[in-house]
């Protein structure tokens, strides 16, 4: 028998295709679209799915107080141990860093809030992004696949590529376990689809100039679909948009990124670092994604 | 030109600048991703439960309004083997109260009836339907069912059941073929059944006249007239049922189902309870007698039923027709309606319509100048009647795959005359009582 686990406020609707399964975590709206009619099994499949994109958060969240990340970032300059999973993440991260010439940094953090991306926020004055600056530098970073050491005031976050991760790692649980039954797996807009579908699964785009509406429908049999954008939060300032991605190098947002970026990749974290990297690259952002042979979809 | 040259002059280191190494960068990180999902050392206990078993305990209540009442506890298990072969037991212990028209009718008078062991005798008073209040009974049930599916879906099973004076024993089988890309689906089935009937006091003669203490002057009298109303063996009852059906799914969201059913009985067919009152043309009894029915009975029923996906819910409809050589026919129109309320809490609406035609020895008491039938019962079971049922259920789905459900119906039976005159006094008396019931039932699934 199953373990009872807390219970949680899953919804599971009946469609002719198969199931819906809804949940909510990691700030975002998080469904399943389920190729089966059987209920035991839509049901499991989102259990599954609901427990690992919480155990994700939780223990990788900037936002709460004492978890696993939490006791990195409070280490004072102390080594400390880390589990295989933190090791890949950091490793994979470091790729990230090195294969964006320093542009993805997930130390960037200090950066991060000294820019408040809300209305009625103003600019930050040099000197606070010039401190800030001083705290960010994943190449100070030393780890090894058992220790991390981090020099004091440093912090890392993981949020540029937690939920990606996150649906990645559903998507490989429920193909391992249900290898049969096509799946969508999509966390606010990030979508892995580990099975191939007969009938591919419709993915609709958001055009960021009318949020809510798609406008483009892209169909998928297989594969990871991710978006990066600064379509919710940007700050304007004497007529001209500064949008949430910034620059770690310089310490100022980005010149001519584009709204936003949407990218179809073999998983979620790859196509998810690609929009990412392809913003970081301003208005150089098409030519980027050019360049590696994938398919994408931008707005500006 | 100049102008165009000079643009590109400048723009063009700006713009080698800007590009670093990127050629292969969506390649070397899907690369680096691979590393993500191997390590799977830390992944939660998702247990796919194919071979677990699946246990329901069930509690239910049946009560008839001032009459039968019942407790009944159902278990069932179900193991699924994995391999497409999958096992279930069901044991059912119910216990039962109460008392059931036993077929006599009111009258002016109070009326003594002898009990059926003849060890003691009950009053009814005047006005009053002639209960058996002496019903009360323990019964286990037990069966095992077993199931393959490959191209061929054959199944097998047994089944027992133990009451103090009731014994059945069966076996079952069964074979289902899947057609036209599993659109269609075949059915075969087959069950026999062995019953031992053997009534408290012995079997009744049949049509035989109860004997009253009260009308003899000494036990031994009295004694020697109940024993000549007895058959002392018990007997056997023996039932072959054969079914054929068909499955067909007409769309994405519908299927059609349709079943043919031939039930063959054969043996003691009597209720050895039931009693008729033999009336004069006052409607004053003068004699009650047991029932007695035909040894064989042979039925045919139809059944076709339709079952649909809404988008948050699922809905059916079944019609069944059934038809036996004792003129008994009957018509049942049901229907479920599912709703979702989330993925995990349901109601479901139940209604049921049935209606039947009395068997052709139906009688709701005899007539003191008319000769004895061969065959007879007052049972109002087997007259004519509709009878609905409203009900409602609710299932609620925790989380770790455990299942609750609650369902509460309200039965009611109305008997109606089958078309005989009412003499006399008896007029006075509702013959054909309304009855009602209600069951309550919880489930739960593990």
């Amino acid at each position: 028998m199953p373990a009872v686990s807390p219970n949680a406020p899953y919804r599971l609707v009946r469609r002719d295709w198969g199931f819906l399964g809804e949940f909510r975590a990691m700030a975002s709206p998080c469904e399943l679209l389920i190729a089966s009619h059987d209920e035991d099994i839509a049901y499991d499949m989102l259990d599954m799915a609901a427990r690992e994109a919480r155990r994700i958060e939780q223990k990788y969240s900037r936002f709460i107080e004492g978890n696993y990340l939490w006791r990195l970032n409070h280490a004072d300059g102390k080594r400390q141990s880390i589990d295989e999973e933190t090791w890949q993440l950091l490793a994979f991260a470091k790729q990230c860093f090195e294969l964006s010439g320093g542009l993805f940094d997930i130390s960037a953090c200090p950066l991060m809030q000294v820019w408040r991306f809300t209305q009625d926020a103003k600019m930050p004055v040099k000197a606070d992004i010039e401190a800030a600056r001083a705290l960010v530098g994943f190449a100070c970073i030393e780890f090894n696949s058992q220790e991390l050491l981090m020099p004091q005031g440093m912090q890392l976050d993981v949020g540029g590529i937690a939920k990606e991760y996150a649906v990645d790692r559903v998507a490989y649980e429920l193909a391992e376990s249900y290898a049969g039954i096509s799946v969508l797996v999509n966390f606010g807009g990030d979508i892995a689809c580990p099975v191939a579908n007969a009938v591919p699964w419709q993915v609709g785009i958001e055009d960021p100039h009318q949020l809510d509406h798609a406008a483009k429908v892209l169909a998928i049999t297989q594969g990871a679909l991710a978006t990066s954008g600064d379509t919710r939060r940007f700050i304007e300032v004497e007529g001209r948009r500064y949008g949430h991605i910034v620059d770690p190098r310089t310490g100022y947002p980005v010149n001519g990124a584009p709204r936003s970026v949407t990218v179809l990749g073999p998983n979620c974290v790859t196509a998810g670092m690609l929009a990412t990297m392809a913003m970081l690259q301003g208005e150089q952002a098409e030519d980027f994604l050019a360049e590696q042979s994938v398919q994408f979809s931008i707005f500006r | 030109m100049t102008n165009n040259n000079n643009k590109l002059d400048s723009i063009a280191p700006q713009v080698i600048q800007a590009k670093p190494q990127t050629k292969h960068i969506a390649s070397a990180l899907a690369l680096a991703s691979c590393g993500l999902f191997v390590a799977n050392g830390h992944a939660t206990e998702l247990a796919k439960n194919a071979d677990d078993w699946k246990v329901d305990a069930a509690l239910m209540y049946y009560g008839e309004q001032d009459r039968v009442q019942a407790i009944e506890a159902i278990g069932t298990a179900q193991k699924n083997f994995g391999d497409d072969s999958v096992l279930d037991l069901k044991l059912v212990v119910d216990s039962l109260t109460g008392a059931s028209a036993s077929g006599a009718v009111a009258q002016s008078d109070s009326q003594t009836f002898t009990r059926p062991s003849g060890n003691g005798q009950y009053k009814v008073a005047a006005g009053e339907t002639p209960l058996d209040d002496t019903f009360h009974d323990t019964r286990v049930q037990g069966s095992a069912n077993w199931s393959q599916a490959s191209d061929w879906k054959v199944n097998g099973g047994v089944y027992g059941s133990k009451e103090f004076d009731y014994m059945s024993m069966g076996v079952n089988a069964g074979l289902e073929r899947g057609f036209n890309k599993d659109n269609t689906t075949l059915f075969l089935g087959t069950s026999y059944s062995f019953d031992v009937v053997d009534p408290v006091g012995g079997r009744p003669v049949a049509l035989s006249s109860m004997a009253i203490r009260d009308n003899f002057t000494t036990d031994e009298a009295y004694r020697a007239a109940f024993d000549a109303t007895r058959q002392t063996s018990s007997d056997d009852k023996q039932t072959v049922d054969l079914m054929l059906g068909i499955t067909q799914i007409l769309n994405q969201r519908w299927l059609l189902q349709a079943n043919y059913g031939l039930s063959s009985v054969s043996g003691y067919l009597t209720d050895p309870y039931k009693v008729l009152s033999v009336v004069d043309n006052n409607g004053t009894t003068e004699d009650i007698v047991y029932e007695n029915r035909p040894d064989s009975r042979l039925k045919h029923s139809f059944y076709v039923m339709t079952k649909g996906a809404l988008d948050s819910g699922v809905v059916d409809f079944s019609y069944r027709y059934s038809t036996d050589d004792w003129d008994l026919t009957s018509h049942t129109l049901e229907t479920h309606y599912r709703y979702y309320f989330s993925g995990s809490f349901y109601g479901q609406l139940h209604l049921r319509y049935y209606q039947q035609s009395a068997v052709n020895f139906y009688q709701p008491f005899l007539l003191a100048d008319t000769q004895l039938p061969e065959f007879a019962s007052a049972d109002y079971r087997i007259g004519d009647m509709s009878a609905y049922t409203i009900g409602v259920k609710f299932g609620h789905r925790l989380s770790g795959g455990h299942e609750m459900t609650y369902r509460l119906e309200y039965y009611q039976q109305d008997p109606k005359n089958n078309g005989t005159t009412i003499p006399g006094e008896l007029q006075n008396y509702d013959l054909f009582p309304t009855q009602k019931a209600i069951t309550a039932q919880f489930s739960y699934s593990f």
